[in-house]
């Protein structure tokens, strides 16, 4: 129950960054709104890492520097993500991201690139991502 | 309304993409020194990018509001959120119940024309559209763990193992 909570919240904190993303761009500008809300998170996630979280940052000298920069594409993201949000308004934008996301996550766990555990992938995902783009021909409807 | 289509879809690929630099962080850094990395990353891209668009007015917030400089804290909320509900039932089912409370918040804030959203009425097609996305995302996370179409799927699994 606990976890289904936890799960629920997530995935509305994640579509309520979206809706905040596009508000705050619409006051102050995109970039602007980027580079702040990412400061903030930066901030406030690393005063957590310092005082209570365990590890430390020289753990990142074992990961290959290539995805260390992972957390960069957050600025293409963002960028579209708010400009999405507001030529076809949120349940359109979450959709086409959530396919573009599975599919994207579907090529490279099923090549296994960027060093990921090859795995098998087949057609209920092939279906999957079609009942999705299904959904949203619906939704548009 | 394509253009704004197709954008989603490129910032998706992205995110999907993201996803697996940040599990490789993750594997070997704890959870709070990989999200202070991937913020600190995304923050130091956006700065990048805003000031080769935009120059010095970058800095130029002059319908700043007191709670757009909390609002960066909701995604702190979602690395907490996640990484707990991934402890408590495992990566699938975790990323299929959020992926399934992302799009069902996104379409009531849409009709409920919340956060400046421009309100658009709740119609059954709308309720059809998601409902399918949803099924879609239960096929994708659970297809292969489904005994069904004359065990066509059931093969695939039998492979893996």
């Amino acid at each position: 129950m606990k976890g289904w909570i936890y799960a629920v919240l997530g995935g509305g904190f994640i579509a309520l960054q979206g809706a905040a993303n596009s508000r705050i761009s619409e006051g102050i500008g995109t970039w602007q709104a980027a580079t702040l809300t990412q400061f903030t998170g930066f901030v406030t996630a690393l005063i957590i890492a310092l005082f209570v979280g365990g590890g430390s940052f020289k753990d990142l000298k074992q990961v290959k520097p290539l995805y260390w920069f992972g957390g960069a594409f957050a600025a293409a993201v963002i960028y579209s993500n708010v400009t999405a949000i507001q030529s076809v308004g949120l349940t359109l934008t979450v959709a086409a991201v959530l396919i573009a996301q599975l599919a994207m996550t579907f090529l490279i766990e099923s090549r296994g690139w960027f060093g990921i555990v090859k795995q098998k992938m087949g057609l209920p995902q092939f279906i999957g991502i079609a009942m999705m783009i299904a959904g949203v021909i619906v939704l548009k409807s | 309304m394509w253009h704004g289509l197709l954008l989603a879809a490129f910032g998706g690929a992205l995110v999907g993409m993201q996803n697996i630099f940040n599990k490789r962080v993750g594997e070997r850094a704890s959870s709070w020194t990989t999200t202070t990395l991937v913020l600190g990353m995304g923050f130091a891209a956006s700065l990048l990018m805003g000031l080769l668009t935009e120059g010095g007015q970058l800095f130029h917030l002059q319908h700043m509001k007191l709670w757009y400089g909390f609002s960066g804290m909701i995604g702190v909320g979602v690395v907490v959120c996640i990484t707990q509900a991934t402890k408590l039932l495992g990566p699938t089912y975790a990323t299929s119940i959020a992926l399934i409370s992302q799009i069902s918040f996104a379409l009531w804030w849409d009709t409920q024309g919340w956060m400046g959203l421009e309100k658009v009425p709740f119609t059954l097609n709308q309720a059809a559209g998601v409902l399918i996305i949803i099924c879609g995302i239960l096929m994708f996370k659970f297809g292969d763990r489904m005994n069904m179409l004359g065990g066509l799927f059931r093969v695939k699994r039998l492979e893996k193992e």
